[in-house]
């Protein structure tokens, strides 16, 4: 892990080499033109040594996020209706605190972790990630690649509020007696979620690295 | 980390495809939708944010913050979102956040109140409210001045602004089991109901307040009648047993009914808020218009045993009044104690009569007075008759006596006294008297006798009669030999068909009967015919060759062949 931290343009990479691999067949091959619009010469497949328009991409998910993640939290994410309690919507933030007025602090904890902090967390690394790595910093680029890992595992379990509405939305059908509907917030929510996995996957790792000559 | 020395010749070369690429991603697109969403979703939640308003209410009963809703026509319009009290402690001032859709009712005469749930014999009204809580209704007012600050009404209004219908104010004396929500009943069908009631503490009567519905509300007239049809009206009076009910609702619950005399079906329909009479069943709102009653006194020499206060005094048959007391007076003129009975009379009832006998009304009480004068003077009587033979009830009766002695009344007295004569039943006393008297004096042993002479004579004339009958016998005895004789002709023709019959029987169902006896022999022709295939089937089931080769020779004799058929 250390070998990588410092001295980047004596290490051997591909792109120091001249050298691209195919992400589909395995196929390494040789540069010779603009490697802009190289292709595979076996199987076909665009070839470039770093996802093309990496961080734009990174940059434009990550700011329609945190443009979803306002109405994500302000506006109800379901609203259940019943003839005992009558109709209410409920916002993230209202049943985080809810919760927690109930007692159940634990699950105040889990619910706020998820929802809240997950997304914002997400939404704040990958910035940091996209922001060094445009700037080509050397800081801490272990810990920064360990953090994009950590960021691609969590990614896949950020939509269980989405889950939880949409199970209940389906089930809870008791005529008269008790439903729920989804809310706008609801929306936003998955918004929010799918576009920080979207940032997260168009971001490049190797761009923790960067190579002298590479440029975006 | 070998392969990364080798040279480069060994890798093959990228295929090159020109390609335009723009320089901005695409991408970008999804953040200015993401934007675009946002805002609308934004937009869409302050555009839905209508006006706040503070409601001040005596008491937060039943109203909390973030849950009570705001009704108007049970749609939900708006939510409390702070319940606080006053600076000065003496109301509770409830903030209310309305819907952008109901901005129109925050203007300055619209009206709020709590509904809570109210369980009366009317019916439980707001029964939602059990399971969801108070919450708070609204009567959108009309006007176009705004206002955010209001004042709540303790109790649902009388009547919802948009309500179509009139209301009208029943003036009572007792309100009986009427209570807000009882129906309104005309020819026994709903058409409206009590709104509210107040206690008029000044005049000590009751305002009952009723919504009459749209259309329904033309039928209330200037000359409507309003009774209170509550419960079940049974009443024992001269006139026998009467029960009087509404519908069923409205004996549980309670109500008023109304309806038209029949002199004012024409008449215009009753101005919104007018005052009407509430009376006390039907027949006391139907009868004619009273005017102030005329208390009279009549004196009956004998006991009046059945006549009690409230018993009907008629006049011609017309119902014009009621006793009101009858008691014993206190000197005894003679050896008699007679009966001073006092009654309330109401001559207006009699219509066109007593306007054409009254003279120029100077004061409505001695006008009648004058009139019960006149009546008097051409010899109008009191008199004690029996109403009703089941019940011994008795009333008192006005009528015209042709042969009475000449009498008057003292217009100038109070209360004036109407002369009386004998009741009928006191009549009848002397003349039942009288005929047993005459029965007494009937010879009863002469008629027996003559009795006994008449029945001799019908003896006789039995006699004659049965000389006659067996004179008759007589002639129909002539009338036999030829009858006889067509009945031997009937006779032989019978004994003919009989002979056919047993012929017939010989022939066919006796069972030595020619046709008996060919059946059974056909029968029994037919099972050895069957006997004999069912040998030559086992036969030919043991040896089937015997019918290409023949039978051999030791077959058994004594089984029958093919040609033994």
């Amino acid at each position: 892990m250390s070998i990588a931290a410092s001295a980047a343009s004596s290490v051997p990479t591909a792109v120091s080499r001249g050298l691209l691999g195919c992400e589909c067949c395995g196929l390494v091959s040789e540069v010779v033109a603009a490697a802009d619009s190289a292709r595979c010469p076996r199987c076909g497949f665009a070839l470039h040594a770093r996802k093309p328009q990496s961080l734009q991409r990174t940059a434009a998910y990550l700011m329609a996020a945190a443009v979803l993640y306002l109405p994500a939290n302000t506006l109800p994410i379901m609203a259940t209706a019943s003839t005992l309690t009558g109709r209410e919507s409920h916002t993230i933030l209202g049943g985080i605190i809810e919760l927690w007025h109930t007692g159940s602090w634990d699950l105040a904890l889990i619910v706020f972790i998820a929802s809240i902090a997950v997304p914002i967390l997400k939404i704040a690394a990958l910035t940091l990630l996209a922001f060094t790595a445009r700037r080509k910093s050397r800081w801490r680029q272990a810990e920064r690649a360990r953090l994009y890992r950590v960021l691609e595992t969590v990614g896949h379990w950020s939509m269980l509020d989405v889950f939880v509405v949409v199970l209940l939305v389906g089930m809870v059908h008791f005529g008269a007696f008790a439903s729920v509907e989804p809310g706008p917030g609801l929306l936003a929510f998955g918004g929010v979620v799918v576009l920080t996995m979207l940032a997260s996957a168009s971001f490049d790792p190797r761009l923790i690295w960067p190579e002298p000559a590479t440029d975006d | 980390m070998t392969d990364t020395q080798q040279p480069p010749q060994d890798y093959p070369e990228v295929t090159v495809v020109p390609r335009k690429r723009m320089r901005l991603s695409l991408a970008w697109l999804v953040p200015i939708a993401a934007l675009l969403v946002g805002a609308v979703l934004i937009v869409r939640t302050v555009m839905q944010t209508g006006p706040t308003i503070t409601i001040a209410f005596r008491t937060a009963e039943g109203i909390e913050a973030s849950r009570t809703e705001v009704r108007f026509k049970e749609v939900v319009v708006g939510k409390v979102t702070k319940v606080a009290l006053s600076p000065n402690r003496e109301q509770v001032l409830v903030t209310v956040k309305l819907d952008k859709s109901a901005e129109h009712l925050a203007v300055e005469d619209t009206r709020f109140w709590a509904v809570r749930p109210r369980v009366g014999l009317a019916g439980v009204s707001g029964l939602g409210t059990l399971f969801s809580g108070s919450y708070i209704g609204v009567d959108a007012g009309v006007s176009n001045v705004e206002q955010s600050l209001f004042t709540g009404l303790e109790a649902p209004p009388p009547r919802l602004r948009d309500e179509p219908g009139r209301s009208f104010v029943l003036k009572a004396r007792d309100l009986g089991s009427l209570d807000v929500g009882s129906p309104v009943y005309y020819r026994r069908t709903k058409v409206g109901r009590v709104v509210s009631y107040t206690l008029d503490p000044e005049h000590d009567t009751l305002s009952v307040q009723v919504v009459v519905t749209e259309p329904n509300d033309r039928l209330v007239t200037a000359q409507s009648r309003f009774w209170n049809a509550s419960g079940v009206d049974l009443t024992v009076n001269a006139n026998g047993l009467s029960l009087d009910t509404q519908s069923f609702a409205s004996v549980l619950v309670g109500g008023v009914a109304f309806a038209n005399p029949a002199d004012a079906a024409s008449a215009p329909p009753a101005a919104d808020g007018q005052r009407f009479d509430l009376f006390t069943n039907r027949k006391a709102a139907l009868a004619p218009p009273d005017g102030p009653p005329l208390r009279v006194r009549m004196v009956f020499d004998q006991a009046q045993r059945g006549l009690v206060a409230g018993a009907p005094v008629d006049m011609l048959g017309i119902e014009i009044g009621t006793v009101r007391s009858v008691a014993l007076i206190d000197a005894p003129r003679g050896d008699q104690f007679p009966v001073e009975v006092i009654a309330d009379l109401h001559p207006l009832r009699l219509g066109g009569v007593r306007r054409q006998f009254v003279v120029p009304p100077d004061g409505a009480a001695r006008a009648d007075a004058l009139f019960m004068k006149r009546a008097v003077d051409h010899g109008l009587r009191a008199q004690v008759r029996t109403g009703n033979l089941l019940t011994g009830q008795l009333y008192v009766a006005l009528d015209f006596v042709p042969k009475a002695p000449k009498d008057t009344l003292d217009a100038r007295a109070d209360p004036p006294t109407i002369p009386t004569v004998r009741g009928t039943l006191s009549d009848l006393q002397p003349q039942l008297a009288d005929i047993v008297a005459r029965l007494n004096r009937v010879k009863f042993d002469e008629i027996g006798t003559d009795l006994q002479e008449t029945l001799r004579h019908a003896s006789a004339a039995g006699n004659g009669l049965q000389e006659t009958l067996t004179s008759a016998t007589v002639a129909i005895r002539q009338l036999t030999p030829e009858a006889q004789g067509a009945l031997a002709e009937v006779q032989k023709t019978l004994a003919s068909t009989q002979a056919t019959l047993a012929n017939l029987d010989r022939n066919v169902t006796h069972g030595d009967a020619p046709l008996q006896r060919n059946f059974t022999q056909a029968l029994v022709e037919m099972q050895r015919a069957a006997q004999a295939l069912r040998v030559l089937s086992d036969y030919l089931q043991q040896h089937p060759e015997s019918l290409l080769r023949g039978k051999p020779a030791d077959a058994d004799p004594g089984k029958p062949s093919e040609g033994g058929r």
